[in-house]
């Protein structure tokens, strides 16, 4: 009984080490680079605009959670991105339909490719990284086709969302949801049922197969928002093959490992949006230092490794795999 | 005479070629506790998670209540008033206590697809309140609580509608002398409210004690349904078994010197917040028992002799000065360790019966080269399999297809197989049928006069009296008395000195 008593005692304090946690790898990873050039990095305007980029990839995170934390993955996140965005952009473009056009287009249309992987890994039978890597194949060609090989433009008119409060009331509004999703709704409890045995939550009577293909769908619809969000920053997108598009994959990867990290706080979206901020502090860090592409991705790769390492406390005995 | 609550008839049902069930037919009156016994493999589980809804049955029908209820899974299953609390874990890692008692019936707190977390964590605050799991607070993640403490609120989940009939299979093992006198006043209560427990146990005692009826079955066929009343463990077992269960159950010796020759000594042996500063000898051919309460720290004693324990202090040493500090130098040193959790710490679950008995042995097994011949794994599976009475198809099967009771069988023919000298057995009987246990029993006997040293951890107390030498007994973490072996030794001797 003692036991069960420490361990709810320990749980109260939980958030708070997390939040602590999160606030010493943002203090040391500012500090590192701070120290090391302090003329032009780490000025609170800098953070701010360091803050506002990994707003993109954080929204984008929150989605993929819903997919990771059932134990599934997706290798199309990149492509999807790319493909919603220029739906998006042709919606609000080509066809007139301004911003509803570039939320609706980008938004249905990852919420479409998640239901399309989720019927194809739920129908086929096999694995999740698997079918998410040959369908980013057949998105990338969709998204080339209809771009018709060109970089498509957002008009300067319709970029409200790549800047200062527009991405941050997006953001903050895909955030909620998620928050919501997760923590109010049957979907949240079904899928940390599924997540955690897939067998005794059918036995409850969960539609596994439904709340996969749904979890699909909200990773999807979320980096649709990802898409508005990336191309409103970045004004236009190119519609890259050849599997091009996965380089896109990491950094909303990397956020949804803090989330999964820092899952036994209680806190995973706090942390997803914390985490992308470390990750963007050591992005910037490094283009201040002015350091080769190569080292960057070598050193970043590291830091990552060491970050969740010493944040994800793995319990003796616990298999990890 | 007693209402009838539920009709079974006809019930069939086949995993592969194997028949688990074959036109099972008997009823269950409202108002009453009824055992379903059997051995290993006999079909009681089949039976029950059937009509729970966790298998779908073949052929046949359940009537409850003269009405034919056909659930495809557990929700469906409790909204026709049927409920179930399986023999493993059942709770869900990643959800609060509170997300747990309601898994699947979510909707009474929802709206407008929102779910009122708050409304939800006070009902089950409510309920636990109401069973005096006060403890257990409905907000907390379930993987903060022991399997203890977890079993307990899915007593809690399966009980708290009023169900009519609800399932308990084999969960008293699983649980503390505290646990068990909660869930059999639970069990009293269902009944007192004239709704029907139907109770898997292999604890005939128990099953005697807390029974109305009595319903046994044998290789998956209907054998008899008895009144507790008017039968007695003899006669329970010659039903189970199909013939007399002949000899001595334990041990018949008594006076026999155990050799002066120490096999292994463990000194000073600390785990933090688990056990602190253990220290004894084992001796040549000698059963050492270890009892006390399930929290008492003698599960984690198994796991520090086999080198298994994290941040394990002090020292376990063999005859030959050999260190024990980790598992593989355990298993080369001829030391043999099963788990009482077998589903996650003994068994590969995934993999057929014949990987699981030659794992150890397969150094043994491969040629000069270091390859292995398919042939010679299946013999030595088979060899071992056998003497241990497996039921199976083939060594070729799952374990994952094989009753709770088969599968220790695996386990236990894994290192018989290996021809360990010294066997570390954390409850050995756990879930065992009453012939398998005295064949489990004979082994050890056998085995102790072959040289082999025992050392027995369980919360039986009775196989503790009735098979070892010395009964170590632990509490808090720490030796807290020892007794001898001794015709006259009873249970409360034992329960004195752990609580």
């Amino acid at each position: 009984m003692n036991a069960s008593t420490k361990t709810a005692e320990k749980k109260i304090s939980g958030q708070a080490k997390g939040y602590l946690l999160l606030f010493i790898l943002v203090l040391i990873s500012w500090g590192i680079f701070k120290i090391i050039t302090p003329d032009n990095f780490g000025s609170p305007k800098n953070m701010l605009s360091y803050f506002e980029a990994s707003l993109l990839a954080a929204v984008g995170a929150v989605g993929f959670y819903f997919v990771m934390v059932m134990g599934m993955f997706d290798f199309s996140i990149g492509a999807n991105i790319m493909l919603s965005a220029i739906v998006g952009c042709v919606f609000a473009n080509r066809f007139g339909l301004g911003y509803m056009g570039l939320i609706v287009g980008s938004i249905l249309t990852g919420a479409l490719v998640g239901l399309i992987n989720g019927s194809f890994y739920v129908k086929l039978r096999i694995p999740s990284m698997i079918v998410t890597t040959g369908l980013a194949l057949i998105y990338e060609s969709v998204a080339n086709y209809i771009a018709g090989g060109v970089e498509q433009t957002l008009p300067s008119d319709l970029r409200a969302f790549g800047q200062m409060p527009g991405n941050l009331i997006l953001a903050v509004i895909a955030f909620a949801v998620a928050y919501l999703l997760l923590n109010y709704t049957k979907i949240g409890t079904y899928t940390y049922a599924i997540g955690s045995n897939e067998f005794v939550a059918k036995n409850m009577g969960i539609k596994v197969n439904k709340y996969k293909i749904l979890a699909f769908i909200i990773s999807g619809a979320f980096l649709g928002v990802m898409a508005v969000l990336t191309i409103s920053y970045g004004s236009s997108m190119v519609a890259v093959t050849g599997m091009a598009s996965m380089s896109r994959n990491f950094v909303p990867t990397m956020g949804c490992f803090f989330g999964l990290a820092f899952k036994k706080y209680g806190m995973p979206i706090p942390a997803i949006i914390i985490g992308e901020f470390v990750i963007n502090i050591i992005f910037f860090g490094f283009i201040a230092l002015g350091a080769p592409t190569a080292i960057q991705d070598v050193i970043t790769g590291l830091a990552l490794l060491i970050i969740v390492t010493l944040t994800t406390k793995v319990a003796k005995g616990e298999i990890v795999k | 005479m007693s209402e009838i609550r539920l009709e079974v008839k006809q019930v069939s049902k086949s995993f592969g070629i194997t028949k688990a069930l074959r036109e099972v037919s008997f009823n269950i009156n409202k108002g009453e506790v009824h055992a379903l016994i059997g051995e290993n493999g006999s079909g009681k589980s089949t039976l029950t998670n059937s009509l729970a809804g966790i298998y779908q049955k073949d052929s046949g029908e359940f009537i409850l209540d003269g009405k034919e209820v056909h659930p495809h899974n557990q929700v469906e299953a409790n909204n026709e008033g049927i409920s179930i609390i399986v023999q493993e874990l059942g709770t869900l890692d990643g959800l609060t206590v509170a997300e747990n008692i309601f898994l699947g019936h979510e909707e009474a707190f929802v709206k407008f697809g929102v779910k009122n977390t708050g409304a939800m964590n006070r009902k089950a605050t409510e309920l636990l309140k109401k069973y005096g799991f006060d403890r257990i607070k409905a907000s907390d993640m379930i993987e903060n609580y022991n399997f203890e403490d977890r079993k307990l609120v899915e007593i809690v989940k399966a009980t708290y509608f009023d169900p009519k009939i609800v399932v308990i299979d084999e969960t008293t093992t699983a649980l503390s002398r505290e646990g068990r006198e909660e869930l059999y006043k639970q069990m009293n209560r269902i009944r007192s409210e004239g709704n029907t427990v139907i109770f898997i146990s292999h604890d005939l005692p128990e099953v005697l004690k807390l029974s109305d009826t009595i319903t046994i079955l044998r290789d998956g066929v209907y054998i008899d349904t008895v009144k507790s009343s008017e039968v007695d463990e003899e006669g329970l077992k010659k039903l189970m078994v199909g013939r007399e269960v002949s000899g001595s159950y334990y041990r018949a010796d008594y006076g026999e010197e155990v050799s002066a020759e120490v096999v292994m000594t463990v000194k000073g042996v600390t785990v933090p917040g688990l056990i602190s500063d253990i220290n004894f000898e084992l001796h040549k051919g000698e059963i050492l028992g270890f009892g006390g309460l399930s929290e008492s720290g003698m599960h984690e004693i198994g796991k520090a002799c086999f080198g298994a324990s994290f941040d394990r202090e002090g020292s376990v040493t063999l005859a030959d000065g050999t260190e024990i500090n980790d598992i593989p130098t355990a298993i080369k040193h001829s030391i043999a360790y099963t788990s009482k959790d077998r589903d996650n710490e003994s068994l590969v679950m995934n993999q057929s019966i014949r990987d699981n008995i030659c794992l150890p042995s397969l150094d043994e097994l491969s040629n000069k080269a270091h390859l292995l011949n398919d042939r010679k794994l299946k013999a030595f599976a088979n060899t071992y399999a056998e003497k241990m009475s497996t039921k199976m198809t083939s060594v070729d099967q799952f374990v994952s297809n094989l009753s709770g009771g088969n599968k220790q069988k695996v386990v236990l023919a894994r290192w018989i197989g290996k021809d360990s000298d010294i066997l570390v057995l954390d409850s050995p009987t756990r879930g065992i049928d009453v012939k398998v246990k005295q064949d489990i029993y004979q082994l050890m006997d056998k085995m102790r006069k072959a040289g082999k040293s025992i050392i027995m951890i369980s919360e039986e107390l009775m196989e503790l009296i009735g098979m070892c030498d010395r009964i170590i007994i632990m509490k808090d973490g720490q030796i807290n008395g020892e007794l001898k072996r001794d015709k006259d030794m009873d249970e409360n001797s034992l329960i004195a000195k752990m609580v």
